[in-house]
């Protein structure tokens, strides 16, 4: 009776304190990366969404509050700002190729990004979803940790946005191969560049995984579809709903 | 490593304090982004610690919005009410996006890239 006493404390004592929420995220995501891995890096077993997955069930067979992970998860949260900064980096890495074909890839990337959101927010109303469903669907083909800072500014949830972002990640690094196939798509950066501007960081690690030029232009377009969606999606907000 | 990190929490708090008092429609982290991209470009260089930061940020990225997507549990109902919207949307969205910037660089690299 006694031992068992002292095993429930412990319980209590760590769901109170960060510990436990910070261990089950980092350890979720370890097992997200082991079985990325040993799928050979598929896009279908991405490490974020499996990690998702383990943490919310686990937290609901313990019955935890959401809240309550929060408040330990969120020095990982917090960071979310720092990486956002740190995205200069690679865009600054890319700028040399930049340079090289200014006009057809900031065309491309207009083009690209009004077609994500024209579409998305189109077919979402269309078929009738939600208000909080189509305020996150704008800025779900920017890199993640730029769409959540967009969605607090046009009042969307930065929640529902994290999770489509992360679902038009795994989408575009499957189905990119099939539609730039089809479309008799050639040059390495002619195939990479729209894979970043649609579906951003894993769509990115894909491309860097087939190709490396490939790759950089669609890392370059995830830098840029980030910095001129931060823009540009709060004033088509307004535009669209005012 | 710590000069990296030093760096980025600089620009981050410049890009806050610029994002509260002159664009607030912008986030902070973004013209903290901003700003750094313009020191690199006056600088033409980036420091080995800096680099050590950035590379490990982007390498597990991913792991940083598992917080924020967990609370997928607080919409679950409404996930499932809506989720023919919501996969509908989401696939034909990302096939146009490709498509789209996938045509025009196409259309427009035709005449002057055609030598490559």
């Amino acid at each position: 009776m006694n031992e068992k006493n002292s095993i429930v404390e412990i319980w209590v004592y760590l769901s109170g304190s960060p510990l436990l929420a910070l261990f089950i995220t980092l350890a979720a995501f370890q097992v997200g990366l082991f079985v990325y891995q040993k799928s050979k890096q598929s896009p279908l077993a991405n490490p974020v969404a499996i990690a998702v997955i383990l943490v919310a069930t686990f937290i609901q067979v313990i019955d935890m509050p959401y809240a309550t992970y929060f408040q330990g998860a969120q020095f990982i949260h917090f960071l979310l700002g720092s990486a956002t900064v740190s995205l200069a980096i690679p865009i600054y890495r890319g700028l040399g190729s930049l340079k090289k074909r200014s006009f057809p890839l900031i065309v491309a990337l207009l083009a690209g990004g009004g077609a994500s959101i024209l579409s998305a927010v189109g077919i979402a109303t269309l078929l009738g979803a939600d208000k909080t469903i189509i305020g996150a669907m704008y800025s779900k083909s920017v890199t993640a940790p730029i769409a959540m800072g967009i969605a607090e500014r046009i009042g969307a949830s930065p929640t529902l946005t994290a999770i489509f972002a992360v679902a038009t990640g795994i989408l575009g690094a499957i189905l990119a191969p099939f539609v730039l196939n089809a479309l008799g798509m050639k040059s390495w950066w002619q195939r990479g560049f729209p894979i970043g501007v649609a579906a951003h960081g894993l769509g990115t690690s894909r491309a860097f995984s087939i190709n490396h030029e490939a790759g950089a232009y669609a890392s370059l377009a995830m830098g840029m579809h980030g910095i001129v969606g931060a823009i540009a999606i709060p004033v088509l907000f307004h535009f669209f709903n005012s | 490593m710590i000069l990296g990190l030093v760096q980025i929490l600089f620009f981050q708090s410049l890009g806050e304090l610029v994002s509260k008092f002159v664009f607030p429609s912008l986030p902070g982290p973004v013209i903290g982004l901003v700003l750094l991209l313009i020191w690199l470009v006056i600088n033409k260089n980036i420091s080995e610690s800096l680099a050590f930061v950035a590379d490990g940020f982007s390498k597990y990225l991913g792991i940083l919005f598992v917080p924020a997507a967990v609370g997928v549990v607080l919409f679950l109902p409404q996930l499932k009410a809506n989720a023919v919207p919501i996969v509908g949307a989401l696939v034909v969205s990302v096939v146009l996006t490709i498509a789209c910037s996938a045509l025009v660089l196409k259309l427009l690299t035709k005449k002057t890239d055609t030598h490559e």
